[in-house]
């Protein structure tokens, strides 16, 4: 399963089965399987982050984004979350970040940082 | 893109391929089958069905996904409270789905009137018939009228309920608007389940505020037929704070059910007989799961639909998938934040069927933001997994702290808005408003 959008992130010119070819092969690169979570699984796990760090965590409001970030800048902090040491300023992720094992914590910090931080600029067709 | 360009750009596409064969083959046969890796319809465009399409397309690029809303503009619950506060425009809790549009998804702007389970298909309001491999169901909710005596179709015109956003969040702001300072508004809240938990109590918030702020020797009433409700504490600490001398809460044990509705008079009565008289007539009636989950047989007797919680397709009839809040999906809330997390694990369920993988393992997520004032937020946030066949939160979790600062309030009203902003990028591809 792709964990990005293909279509918008390959030049065009490529045909949409190379296209989610290629998708599934950065997906590979992206995230290594860990111990019991399995590529798709830590998609739908992400998928929750969505909702307040934007669409892959990209954030468009005043939510800081996630994407992009250093892995260990992520795991850190999402460990400092969970033992309710948070970082000031933060008022709800030491709640949510008690949800999630160690593991899962460690794969969506590996998958967040292997999501480019600006949305690839997409090439006008002529 | 809509289906007509999909078609004229691999017409071109075959013409500079293959000349004359290739085109004429192309006339013959619709375009997306050819390469099709699944037909799934959705219904309905809201948080739960919008990002189930969105999601689909993304598990998928090859899938054919069609999105059925009769509305153009889907207009969402969640910060239309604020609208009332005077704090925003309605517009701005208005999504459009150009950007579904821009990532392949067929958008159908008409009604969709049955579900034939067996022979596959989705009968539309124009009469069409859409066949499907999967069908996904994000219907909403829909309000049992009669439920509570007195209270119909006719008599929400008078004493709306703007529990769906839309006309009736208009009529509802106008009302407030034209009522006199010094009148009372009357908000009716209903028991168990209801779409979004703590949503009466910040709407009483918000219209306390604007009452505050416009009309102060106005009150607010609270009929409750509840004793307890979401995030209660942290609601009432900050009416005490704000509100003091404008919002009582009446629970049940109090005599805060209320048993009949008279919306021409714009009077209430309790269980126990007592009759209470309002200005403004705010009812928020009984619900259950939107129509077409009944005529899609998903739902069980009392109006809700039961789902396999690591799918969210349907208990009931296989191929159909259900999300939002028609499920019964607790300890998940009704709330705009599930209905996008369970449209992404019905997403990628589907996606997984149609290529015969098994689903990944589900998870979920929610926080609900509630605004009490300007820059006095709180919220509850929930994390969710299936364990022993069923739906179970996570410990940890829970709701702001009781005891906090100013600043720490502020920081969650402002991250109300940016949750509002980032759900509703995810969902339809919106940009903040």
């Amino acid at each position: 399963m792709s964990k990005f959008n293909t279509q918008n992130r390959v030049p065009c010119g490529l045909s949409p089965s190379i296209a989610t070819m290629l998708g599934f092969a950065l997906t590979l690169i992206a995230v290594q399987p860990v111990a019991a979570q399995s590529p798709s699984d830590i998609t739908t796990l992400a998928g929750s982050c969505a909702n307040c760090h934007g669409t892959d965590g990209r954030s468009p409001g005043p939510i800081v984004s996630i994407a992009g970030r250093p892995e260990t800048l992520l795991l850190s902090q999402l460990k400092a979350f969970k033992s309710d040491t948070p970082p000031p300023g933060t008022t709800i992720m030491n709640r949510i970040a008690k949800g999630y094992t160690d593991e899962q914590i460690g794969a969506l910090a590996k998958h967040f940082a292997a999501i480019s931080a600006n949305e690839p600029t997409k090439k006008r067709r002529k | 893109m809509t289906s007509a360009e999909t078609k004229f750009s691999r017409r071109q596409a075959l013409a500079m391929l293959g000349g004359v064969g290739a085109t004429a083959f192309s006339f013959s046969t619709p375009a997306i089958a050819q390469r099709s890796a699944g037909r799934v319809v959705v219904v309905g465009g809201g948080f739960g069905g919008a990002t189930a399409a969105r999601y689909l397309k993304r598990g998928n690029p090859n899938l054919n996904v069609t999105l059925l809303d009769p509305a153009r503009r889907f207009y969402t619950c969640p910060f239309t409270n604020l609208h009332f506060g005077g704090l925003r425009t309605f517009e701005q809790q208005g999504h459009g789905f150009d950007d579904l549009r821009r990532i392949g998804v067929q958008i159908v702007h008409e009604r969709a009137n049955d579900v034939d389970a067996k022979g596959k298909t989705v009968t539309l309001s124009g009469g069409r018939k859409l066949p499907y491999d999967r069908l996904v169901l994000s219907p909403g909710i829909d309000f049992r009228w009669g439920a509570l005596e007195g209270y119909d179709q006719a008599a929400a015109e008078l004493a709306p309920h703007a529990w769906q956003a839309g006309p009736q969040t208009v009529l509802l702001k106008k009302q407030l608007e034209a009522m006199e300072d010094g009148g009372l508004f009357i908000l009716v809240a209903p028991d168990n389940p209801f779409r979004c938990p703590p949503g009466p109590y910040e709407r009483a918030s918000m219209v306390a505020h604007y009452l505050k702020t416009r009309k102060p020797k106005s009150k607010l009433l609270i009929l409750d037929a509840k004793d307890n409700f979401s995030k209660q504490g942290l609601f009432q600490d900050g009416w005490k704070k704000f509100y003091a001398d404008i919002i009582e809460w009446v629970p049940r044990s109090k005599d805060g059910k209320v048993a009949k509705v008279d919306a021409k008079a714009r009077e209430v009565e309790t269980e126990f007989g007592k009759k209470h008289k309002a200005a403004v007539l705010n009812v928020v009636p009984p619900q259950k799961a939107g129509f077409i989950a009944e005529r899609a047989g998903v739902t069980n007797a009392g109006g809700w639909v039961p789902v396999k919680p690591q799918t969210f397709e349907s208990a009931q009839v296989a191929d159909v998938y259900v999300v939002g809040d028609a499920t019964i999906a607790a300890p998940m809330p009704k709330s705009g934040f599930c209905a996008n997390a369970q449209g992404k694990v019905a997403a990628a369920a589907i996606v997984a069927s149609l290529a015969g993988r098994e689903a990944p393992r589900a998870s979920w997520a929610n926080t609900c933001y509630s605004l009490i004032a300007p820059n006095y937020g709180i919220s509850v946030a929930g994390v969710y997994e299936v364990a022993d066949g069923k739906i179970v939160e996570i410990k940890g979790g829970g709701v702001s702290p009781r005891e906090a600062s100013d600043e720490f309030r502020k920081l969650e009203a402002e991250y109300g808005v940016g949750w509002y902003n980032a759900i509703t990028q995810d969902t339809w591809g919106s940009k903040p408003a």
